[in-house]
């Protein structure tokens, strides 16, 4: 039976921000459709409302033409409308099997057949009594999927669902979306990668503040016209000329570097040596969760590890601290910037002073020097663009770009000769990742090293001299980046080899 | 006195009563702490339980609506707390400590008509039985209905956790109460009824010390109790087995330097004192030391105040 899913005129406004202004719009089973978007242009929240976790101000969803009230997930279970949400909704500690029984009405021996069945008809291959938390990122997503097609959906709501997911996966759910869709489910499929709605999207909505802006045929855009509606401005294209530095000095060495840990949410690190030279940008590609955050730790000097070398500017650091090691003119800019690299509920000028440098004489006889400081975080925000003076503002009211154009200029105001960094555009949008680019790029320009770990494979291709793959604690061979292409990292963000 | 074997297993079975009320309040509070919610009032909970089962008991002279109220007593004063977290959003920690200092307040000014009364004598199961059987005899027969359900709750505890669907809901609750709530469970409804019956054990641990252990209400009778149970559970990685072990080890060390302090053994009793608190959490920290295991059975969310999106 086709399904018929019509939402007419949703309203949903959170103090200060219009998040769904006046949104329409009709999906017919048998077809895939994009719900295209920048980060805060509503399309989170829309589906939200879809899946009955928030209730709409205004407006109503009608699916085949009977008008729906969905005050609660369970509303949205009844009426078959399936979401698998871009942070996972698992339980971690329990396993698989508990995770998908949890809200099953049958009893356990023939829930067991039906997901056998699933798992079997779709080629997923999962262990159903290991805890969810020892699954891969793509595993966990088949979970999700599993748990909704348990309950043969009518609707299927996919919120980007590739942002944690190699290029094969990627590969396997594009292959899996499209067999559902041709057993009649509805797919809604949110993005804001515009690559992906041209392979797999029959008709794409584009939302821009909280509005629609556009509906049309995916067969009748390009990434071109995409990406301007999204943005609604034309964007400079950025290219980074590759630094082909062969006889440069290495300035930063890494030797024997190894980890181990008992924690079963933490990942080994084996033997990983490498090196970077002046004015070069070492990326390390990898699906989140291969030790990105232990080696980043390592490298800023958060673990101490034993008997690793750690060579920078020609001095061992290996066992200093994160404060001595910006002494030596390293920066780092940690993943996640509320609560590693901020502290929200600090004002932007106390957050500056979080990194001081005997030089920078913050603190005098054991005082604040307020003065000092605040005129240090102006230059800042005016250097780097930030959009606010107001350096008593909280920081917790700038938005991730801002925040995120505050800690790198913070660390890169020092002039440092190497800056680490872990994914500096997660979750940004469009505009401020393209203005980070720029500024790191520009680091390069200036001679100055950079690593960037980064599980955006474009970012990575586009900044990077050279590239090397960390998957399950092992570093793969280093690249040159003009020898690698996006699907060479795919096999190798994935486990598999390419020689 | 002689160690001899009969004198062993009448000392066990010293043992075994005076860990009751510990097994009681750590096991409801571990069900509470299992769906997240972090309740730091058991102390409170419990000493409350402990004066209005004895009030219940001199008022009605009727030992069953004692122990039924001073369970219902639980419930309402651990009502307050769920009500504070849950509803008003509170802070976990805050609250409970709030409700220890009350429950010990309230429970002086509600006792003071009834110190210096005499308790009842409750009635014990198989007394015949505890005569005429040596060594097993004291162990195992002549204790209050109230230690056996003890001791049989921490397996229950444990089958329903592991095994029951509710058990499930429980601890899925306690790992992610956003994920549970997206999936359409009502969190602060689970939520609610773990606090309630967490109140219930205590209320029953409380008046399990004024109705039998030690029949009357001296203020502030339950002396740390509480948070000897609230340690336990903590220590014991939330795992109801572990709390009996725990609690055992604790009463038996209680009793045995009771003994040795009696015998006159050459070691300060300041340290004989505090030996019970420091081997507990020696073994327990011992046996689960897996910290592969302590991750699985932590309720990551627990102590965090929930709210849903509206």
């Amino acid at each position: 039976m086709a399904t018929d899913l019509r939402i007419s005129n949703i309203s949903k406004i959170y103090p200060g921000c219009i998040a769904n202004d006046n949104v329409s719009l009709q999906f017919k089973s048998g077809k895939i459709y994009a719900l295209l978007g920048e980060n805060g242009a509503g399309k989170s929240t829309l589906v939200k409302i879809l899946s009955g976790v928030v209730s709409p101000d205004n407006g109503e969803v009608f699916l085949n033409e009977k008008n729906l009230k969905l005050s609660s997930p369970l509303d949205a279970k009844k009426n078959k409308i399936g979401m698998v949400f871009q942070h996972f909704n698992l339980f971690e500690t329990l396993s698989v099997f508990e995770n998908l029984s949890i809200d099953a009405t049958e009893d356990n021996e023939s829930l067991r057949v039906r997901i056998n069945e699933i798992l079997k008809k779709y080629n997923f291959s999962i262990d159903l009594d290991v805890p969810v938390l020892n699954l891969s990122a793509g595993q966990k997503q088949k979970v999700e999927i599993i748990r909704c097609l348990l309950r043969s959906p009518k609707v299927l709501i996919m919120d980007e669902p590739t942002s944690v997911l190699t290029e094969q996966e990627t590969e396997e759910l594009f292959i899996s979306l499209k067999k559902f869709c041709d057993e009649g489910i509805l797919i809604i499929y949110i993005t804001h990668k515009l690559k992906e709605v041209l392979s797999l999207c029959d008709e794409v909505a584009v939302m821009r503040k909280g509005k629609v802006v556009s509906v049309s045929q995916t067969q009748n855009e390009r990434v071109e016209t995409l990406a301007n509606k999204m943005v609604g401005q034309k964007l400079a294209k950025i290219k980074k000329k590759i630094n082909i530095s062969k006889n440069k000095d290495e300035i930063f060495k890494v030797k024997h570097l190894n980890f181990y840990s008992d924690d079963p949410f933490e990942t080994n690190l084996v033997n990983l040596n490498f090196s970077v030279k002046k004015g070069e940008c070492l990326g390390i590609a990898g699906i989140s969760g291969n030790g990105q955050n232990e080696l980043f730790q390592i490298l800023s000097g958060e673990i101490i590890t034993p008997d690793t070398s750690i060579i920078f500017r020609n001095k061992e650091i290996a066992k200093l601290n994160p404060k001595q090691r910006r002494e030596y003119l390293m920066a780092f800019s940690p993943e996640d910037r509320i609560s590693q690299a901020a502290v929200p509920e600090l004002k932007i000028y106390e957050n500056v002073a979080l990194n001081n440098f005997k030089s920078s004489n913050f603190f005098e006889k054991g005082l604040v020097n307020e003065k000092k400081i605040k005129e240090h975080s102006k230059k800042i925000l005016s250097d780097f663009s930030v959009n606010t003076d107001n350096v008593e503002l909280k920081s917790q009211f700038l938005s991730g770009g801002n925040l995120q154009k505050l800690i790198l200029g913070r660390e890169l105001i020092t002039a440092p000769e190497l800056l680490i960094c872990y994914n500096p555009t997660w979750g940004l949008d469009v505009g401020a990742i393209n203005y980070i680019h720029e500024t790191l790029i520009k680091i390069n320009d200036q001679e100055k090293s950079t690593i960037l770990i980064s599980t955006d494979t474009e970012e990575l291709l586009k900044l990077s001299d050279r590239i090397a793959v960390i998957y399950k604690g092992k570093l793969s061979k280093i690249m040159p980046s003009e020898e690698v292409t996006p699907e060479k990292l795919g096999v190798l963000m994935g486990g598999g080899s390419i020689d | 006195m002689s160690l001899d074997i009969s004198f062993i297993g009448i000392l066990i079975g010293s043992i075994m009563a005076s860990s009751v009320p510990l097994i009681l309040a750590a096991s409801g509070e571990l069900i509470a702490e299992r769906s997240g919610v972090l309740n730091l009032g058991v102390e409170g909970m419990m000493i409350i339980g402990a004066i209005s089962g004895f009030a219940l008991m001199v008022i009605t002279d009727n030992l069953f609506i004692a122990i039924v109220g001073s369970m219902l007593s639980g419930v309402i004063i651990s009502l307050i707390f769920g009500f504070l977290t849950q509803s008003l959003l509170t802070n976990h920690v805050a609250t409970g400590l709030a409700l220890t200092i009350f429950g010990i307040g309230l429970s002086a000014m509600l006792g003071k008509n009834f110190v210096g009364i005499p308790g009842k004598e409750f009635p014990i199961l198989f007394s015949s039985l505890k005569e005429s059987i040596p060594f097993f005899g004291p162990i195992l027969f002549g204790h209050s209905i109230v230690l056996y359900f003890a001791f049989a709750l921490p397996f229950l505890t444990n089958y329903f956790l592991k095994k029951t669907k509710l058990g499930l809901v429980v601890r899925a609750v306690g790992d992610s109460p956003v994920s549970a709530s997206n999936q359409g469970i009502n969190v602060i409804l689970v939520r609610y009824c773990c606090i309630l019956y967490g109140g219930a054990m205590c209320g029953l641990a409380g008046a399990y010390l004024s109705l039998i252990y030690t029949p009357q209400w001296i203020e502030n009778m339950t002396a740390g109790r509480g948070w000897i149970a609230l340690a336990l559970v903590v220590f014991a990685t939330w795992s109801p087995i572990k709390v009996l072990i725990g609690a055992l080890i604790f009463g038996g060390i209680t009793i045995l330097q009771l003994h040795m302090q009696a015998i006159g053994f050459r070691i300060p009793v300041q340290f004989l004192s505090a030996l019970p608190y420091l081997m507990t959490i020696i073994v327990l920290v011992v046996i689960s030391r897996d910290s592969r295991k302590i991750k699985l059975n932590t309720p990551t969310s627990l102590g965090r105040i929930f709210y849903k999106e509206k």
